[in-house]
């Protein structure tokens, strides 16, 4: 019988032959990965030992911690907590990555996300690791139960396959393409299914671009995304995966619950304006709207083709007086690539606020916002309050457009700086 | 221990599809943990003396994709406190839906439920056969019956005792589960 790569990971995760959409299983995850948070990984560690008696958890090696959050802390309370999750790492033999940067990128990174791979974390923009065939999905505070029995239990998703075709055009980014599929699809569109997504479109996509994608599924409703491996993938994951699985592809016949086929070739850049991640418009719609801050950076975007484009962008000019530009890469590792590629001096020269990799700005712990200001933001979320007072606003944006906004204090289209920067490496060539 | 049927109020309907749950207690509020302190804020944007309106096993009704957003705790925590026995909605985000069923809240399923009823109505709700009554109209809508792990869990009372009750008789595979 034909399968969905969902169902085959999740049938070899459950030692079954194989699974159906609705049915409940118990499946072992290759990798259970966690951020230290208050009232989560505390709660756990405590739970596992006293609510369990189980004073080491089996198969450390599937676990790994980040310190991604409260990075640096700012308090005492949350350097308690990091030395909390510092000292379980280490009784438990389970590895603890601090200021690495943010979790779901440097497990990618680390070689937590395999093609094939079954991935449970608290945090649902684990789906990133979909990028690289894994499923990978947030079961939040039932991420215990892979603590105390090695297993989670879940129903296994019907599949959604999403087919992206036509061709991108300048200046469009993978932030706005996800962002069309929610405008296309309705943020409701996916509850509870896994999406397989494909297509030309997703072929000539960057990896970078596929993580933006995959780990912002639960803004469809979706339980996570996946994206079958190819050339791209296997050269990324080799080398580096910690665990040996055989690749998993869909059948050709896989019986999905829907097709959906969405031609991209006519987007434009986009904006995602306050207060929900639904509401998807058209970037032309909102230019020249006033705004004071923007950022650059998250999970979800902040990584090197970010940064390059941002750098385009910017590149020998200065932004707005008075506008606070935060550019926080993802990661230590792409941090470290932006400043040899001479990105990191071009942003600080535009006079871009940089920051070692941290989760705290897109949820406003610093860089907070005050009342009746706004911010564009490459961030996961623009609930209001999210990154400060509850009567700022966050228009989420791809990198070029936040680069650009910079630039005018108010919300700007960048593909005029963007065709000028081609022009002038043209010419310099 | 074991899941109860319900006899409540409709306290509120969060009408609109995608709905933040964070806006309950509002987002300024999310990183408080006393959970008296929640509660007196709970709704304060939508009805300011909501708190004192709640009976305990009142529910509460959503629309589409209840749960959007980021999954935070706060908000159910509050509710539960009020009295919130729990929620009924067309559909749920995942991630939401499977945080709240971990505390040993029931979260159900129910197409059609947001049009079927009113503010203060009357309902019931058995678990047993997946159904709600409204007792105004007298119609009953079927719930989407709970997976056997979503049943042991409410069952049980949340994820914790559910996992001490299933390690417990693993361990011991002759003895009765609690």
């Amino acid at each position: 019988m034909p399968h969905t790569m969902t169902e085959k990971i999740l049938a070899r995760a459950s030692g079954k032959e194989s699974v159906k959409p609705g049915e409940e299983i118990t499946a072992r995850p290759d990798f259970v990965i966690s951020y230290d948070f208050p009232g989560y990984t505390d709660v756990f560690f405590k739970e596992t030992r006293e609510d369990f008696g189980i004073d080491k958890v089996s198969s450390p090696e599937r676990f790994v911690l980040f310190i991604d959050h409260m990075v640096p802390a700012a308090a005492p309370k949350e350097e308690e907590l990091h030395k909390i999750t510092r000292a379980w790492g280490k009784e438990q033999g389970v590895p603890v990555y601090e200021r690495e940067g943010i979790g779901h990128q440097v497990a990618a990174e680390l070689g937590y996300a395999t093609p094939g791979g079954f991935v449970v974390h608290f945090d649902g923009h684990v789906s990133q690791l979909g990028a690289f065939g894994s499923f990978a999905f947030g079961a939040r505070k039932g991420v215990i139960e892979s603590f105390v029995t090695e297993n989670v239990t879940m129903t296994v998703p019907a599949t959604v396959k999403v087919e992206l075709v036509g061709t991108l055009q300048p200046g469009v980014m993978a932030r706005d393409v996800f962002h069309h599929m929610v405008r296309v699809m309705g943020p409701a569109s996916c509850c509870f299914k896994a999406v397989e997504l494909c297509g030309p479109v997703i072929d000539q996509m960057s990896i970078e671009g596929r993580q933006t994608i995959c780990g912002q599924a639960m803004f469809l409703g979706a339980t996570t995304m996946l994206i079958a491996p190819d050339a791209k993938t296997l050269a990324y994951v080799a080398g580096r995966s910690k665990v040996d699985l055989a690749p998993v592809y869909p059948d050709a016949d896989a019986v999905y619950e829907r097709v959906v086929t969405i031609d991209v070739s006519a987007l434009e850049p986009i904006v995602v304006v306050p207060p929900s991640p639904a509401n998807t418009r058209d970037l032309k719609d909102y230019v020249g709207v006033e705004v004071h801050t923007g950022y650059l950076g998250s999970c979800a975007s902040g990584r090197l083709e970010d940064l390059r484009v941002a750098a385009q962008v910017l590149r020998g000019r200065r932004i707005q007086p008075g506008f606070q530009l935060h550019v926080v890469p993802t990661s230590k590792a792409i941090m470290a690539a932006a400043a040899r590629e001479g990105l990191i001096e071009c942003l600080v020269e535009a006079g871009a606020f940089i920051s070692s990799p941290s989760c705290d700005y897109c949820f406003g712990r610093i860089a907070t916002m005050s009342a009746g200001q706004r911010a564009v933001s490459t961030g996961t979320l623009n609930t209001p309050g999210r990154m400060g007072s509850v009567d700022s606003e966050i228009y989420i944006c791809n990198a070029a457009v936040v680069a650009a906004s910079a630039l005018e204090g108010r919300i700007a289209d960048p593909r005029p700086y963007l065709v000028e920067a081609a022009a002038a490496a043209g010419a310099a060539s | 221990m074991s899941l109860v049927n319900l006899r409540g109020r409709v306290a509120w309907i969060f009408a609109e599809d995608d709905f933040d749950i964070d806006l309950i207690v509002g987002v300024r509020n999310i990183k408080i943990t006393d959970v008296s302190e929640l509660a007196a804020l709970a709704m304060a944007d939508y009805l300011p003396d909501f708190a004192s309106t709640v009976q305990k096993g009142d529910v509460l009704i959503g629309g589409r994709n209840f749960g959007y957003g980021h999954p935070h705790y706060p908000a159910m925590r509050a509710m539960r406190h009020l009295g919130i026995s729990c929620v009924i909605a067309e559909s749920f985000s995942p991630g939401f839906f499977r945080g709240e069923m971990s505390m040993g809240f029931p979260l159900v399923t129910c197409p059609g439920i947001r049009a079927a009823v009113a503010r203060g109505d009357a309902l019931e709700v058995n678990w047993d056969t997946s159904a709600v009554r409204i007792t105004r109209t007298g119609q009953t809508l079927p719930l989407q019956p709970f997976s056997a792990s979503e049943r042991g869990m409410l069952d049980a009372g949340g994820l914790i005792p559910y996992l001490k009750a299933r390690t417990a008789a693993a361990r011991n595979p002759g003895a009765h589960a609690p």
